[in-house]
């Protein structure tokens, strides 16, 4: 009895969060699965009919929007990467007794709504506004040339708004790495460059595959930037799934395509962390 | 575009399935959850519960049987207390809320919460499919989704023996639309018309005509708006179609036509009020713009014009409603009352430079401020009034097929 309790002790601590996914994850994401699968009209109500051409049809209609998330958050995943991993090399290695201020300002854009910072980016960019006039005059953009509904605003905003969530982990996982390794191989003759490339790099793995998920993950279902900074040519997944759920009330619709994400994602990660090497995922994790 | 929108609907639902698992007899909790039930127990058990709940749909009324529940109505006097007003941005002058709560008492408690009709409707339809509060007592939605809820039954009868002022100053071109023919849920907050938003330096002439939006000089610097029946219905009479006798067909070659420009490039975006933005930073050089705003936007950029399309224009109103089960009748309609005081009305008028409903504002504003009276955009000539025309009616299941068709053409 009393070792039976014991046992459940565990179950007891884990209640609270165990409860908190079943309620607002399992049950939701078991409703969005159950409205996916109906059909109807919003006059009439929707009626659950095992309607799975609903994924079919949102594939058929919608493609273009998945597509041009999966590239789009793949292109700023990428910035975020080459524009992440420097700095936070920069933080961990050289920034001294700045490391705490300048990790303070790779998170301070947060203090401050999404929404927010990127409508600042939309009066930024204006057409006749300086960015866009130097652009032009450096020969960059041509004279009728703009960056507003452009992919381009698009992509760097998803990169702006998501760099910290890239900075972060690559920060924490150089920060651990062992310096004395890079001092062995170096004493082992290799170069500085050899050093970074055979021994920092592979041990900063597990932060480069978490960063870059964190990055992707909420960038392919982003609509915010798409909305602000794009037109409709540019519009993302996250959009037709708002437009469907709150303007056209077709509820079966933007539920197929939430759950046609997730399963892309999710193969999409399987891929990529059988690429990295599964040890890397649980590193990252923990 | 709202980033909380998202949440409520499905919230509801969460909450309503929620309360269905585990408190219907139907269910079982444990055969859903336990680990004794098989995998097959499971898949069926899964099946019935799935198939056992759906979407509720709305059933439509028709004006006969609304004219039956209004009959009944009765709001007795009661203290005002705290209540909920939500509105439009920009749509009052707030000294107005202040001086109601100062004469009646009580507390309003006023939100801008309203940004497109849809996406309010998108964020309260679970409540009022539900029969349950959504916890307003003004709502201002534009005509037709006015229409939708009061054909929906999501409105509750304006009580008129607390609303003398709306029955003697209502405008009489505003007394009877067809969705509401004796206004007995909705009264009119303001009016405006849709017309051609320009710079008049970027354009370097007048645009009079809804063509310049389809004339290639502009591509790439022009807007339109999202909403298909705003964009669509000004096309229309563009294009000498009476709004009222295109129907569907009419509609849907309406769309047609913008989705061909907007596959030329002809349009940089298709946008809800932020046309603003994009007029003033000088992005775009036109825009299908609102009557109301260009009043205020000119005040900060003198070269901006609006013109009503020579063609004619479409007239639309914002209509205040009180919601199904509202908790606070009487003083919405306190609100409704004091709002059509000729004096107050004045003042929101002035304020917010749409057209007011109320008889008598003119002759108000033209002893303090003659500029704003004789200002066509707040208070159109008489030529003007006659090429006014109101949008197509539509059903829900054909207005889903027009914004599934138009969200085509817009991207989304």
């Amino acid at each position: 009895m009393l070792k039976n309790r014991q046992r459940l002790i565990p179950w007891y601590f884990a209640l609270p969060g165990l409860l908190w996914l079943i309620i607002f994850f399992g049950i939701p994401l078991i409703n969005q699965a159950n409205v996916s699968l109906m059909t109807g009209d919003p006059e009439a109500g929707y009626e659950f009919t095992w309607a799975f051409s609903n994924y079919t049809e949102a594939i058929k209609e919608y493609w273009p929007q998945i597509e041009r998330s999966l590239i789009y958050a793949f292109a700023a995943t990428i910035i975020c990467l080459t524009i992440g991993f420097p700095l936070a090399y920069f933080i961990a290695y050289k920034a001294g007794k700045w490391k705490g201020f300048l990790l303070l300002m790779v998170v301070l854009p947060f203090f401050m709504s999404q929404v927010l910072r990127t409508v600042s980016w939309q009066l930024l960019l204006t057409d006749n506004g300086w960015i866009v006039g130097q652009l032009r005059s450096l020969g960059i953009l041509a004279d009728d040339g703009r960056i507003l509904a452009t992919s381009t605003a698009v992509i760097g905003g998803i990169a702006y708004n998501f760099l910290p969530f890239m900075v972060l982990p690559l920060y924490a996982s150089l920060e651990r790495l062992d310096r004395r390794l890079i001092e062995a191989a170096t004493d082992l003759y290799a170069s500085r460059a050899v050093a970074f490339r055979k021994v920092t790099v592979p041990l900063a793995t597990p932060g480069i595959f978490a960063g870059s998920l964190l990055v992707f993950i909420p960038a392919t279902g982003d609509f915010i930037n798409a909305a602000l900074l794009g037109s409709s040519k540019q519009y993302m997944v996250g959009n037709v799934i708002q437009t469907n759920f709150l303007t056209i009330l077709d509820y079966p619709t933007a539920a197929a395509l939430s759950f046609l994400l997730i399963g892309i994602i999710l193969v999409g990660i399987t891929i990529y962390s059988a690429l990295l090497g599964t040890k890397n995922l649980t590193e990252a994790a923990g | 575009m709202s980033e909380a929108g998202q949440r409520p609907p499905s919230r509801a639902q969460i909450e309503s399935r929620l309360e269905q698992m585990l408190w219907s007899g139907e269910m079982d909790r444990r055969r859903f959850l336990g680990r004794s039930a098989g995998a097959v127990a499971m898949t069926s058990g899964l099946a019935t519960f799935l198939s056992a709940c759906g979407i509720a749909g709305t059933a439509e009324k028709n004006v006969a049987e609304l004219a039956k529940i209004a009959a009944t109505v009765n709001h007795p006097k009661v203290p005002i207390g705290d209540w909920v007003f939500a509105n439009w941005p920009l749509y009052i002058d707030k000294a107005v809320l202040k001086e109601f709560d100062e004469q009646y008492g009580g507390k309003v408690k006023y939100v801008e919460e309203i940004n497109d009709n849809n996406e309010f409707y998108g964020k309260v339809r679970p409540q009022l499919t539900a029969g349950k509060t959504i916890g307003r007592d003004i709502v201002v939605l534009t005509d037709p989704m006015a229409a939708r809820w009061v054909r929906s039954s999501f409105v509750t009868p304006i009580d008129k023996r607390n609303i003398p002022n709306g029955v003697k100053y209502l405008t009489d071109p505003l007394k009877s639309p067809p969705f509401d023919p004796e206004r007995l849920f909705t009264l009119p907050w303001q009016s405006g018309s849709l017309g051609l938003g320009y710079d008049i330096k970027a354009t370097g002439r007048e645009l009079k005509s809804m063509d310049e939006f389809f004339n290639p000089e502009w591509k790439g610097k022009v807007t339109m708006l999202q909403d298909v029946l705003d964009t669509v219905t000004a096309v229309l009479v563009g294009d000498g179609v009476d709004p009222r006798t295109a129907g569907m067909d009419g509609y849907l070659g309406g769309i047609e036509k913008v989705d061909k420009a907007a596959k030329a490039g002809q349009f940089r975006r298709f946008t809800g009020n932020d046309y603003a933005t994009d007029l003033t930073k000088g992005n775009i050089v036109l825009a299908l713009a609102f009557s109301g705003d260009m009043v205020q936007l000119q005040a900060d950029n003198p070269n901006l014009r609006f013109a009503y399309p020579e063609e004619g224009a479409v007239l639309w109103t914002d209509n205040m409603m009180l919601p199904a089960k509202v908790e606070h009748p009487y003083a919405a309609e306190t609100m409704m009352n004091f709002v059509y005081e000729p004096e107050v009305a004045a003042k929101i008028a002035a304020y917010v430079n749409y057209i007011p409903p109320v008889k008598g504002v003119r002759e108000i504003i033209a002893k303090t401020d003659p500029d704003l009276a004789n200002n066509p955009l707040v208070f159109p000539p008489d030529e003007q009034q006659k090429k006014f025309y109101p949008y197509g009616q539509f059903s829900s299941p054909q207005r889903q097929v027009l914004d599934k068709a138009f969200a085509r053409v817009t991207g989304g």
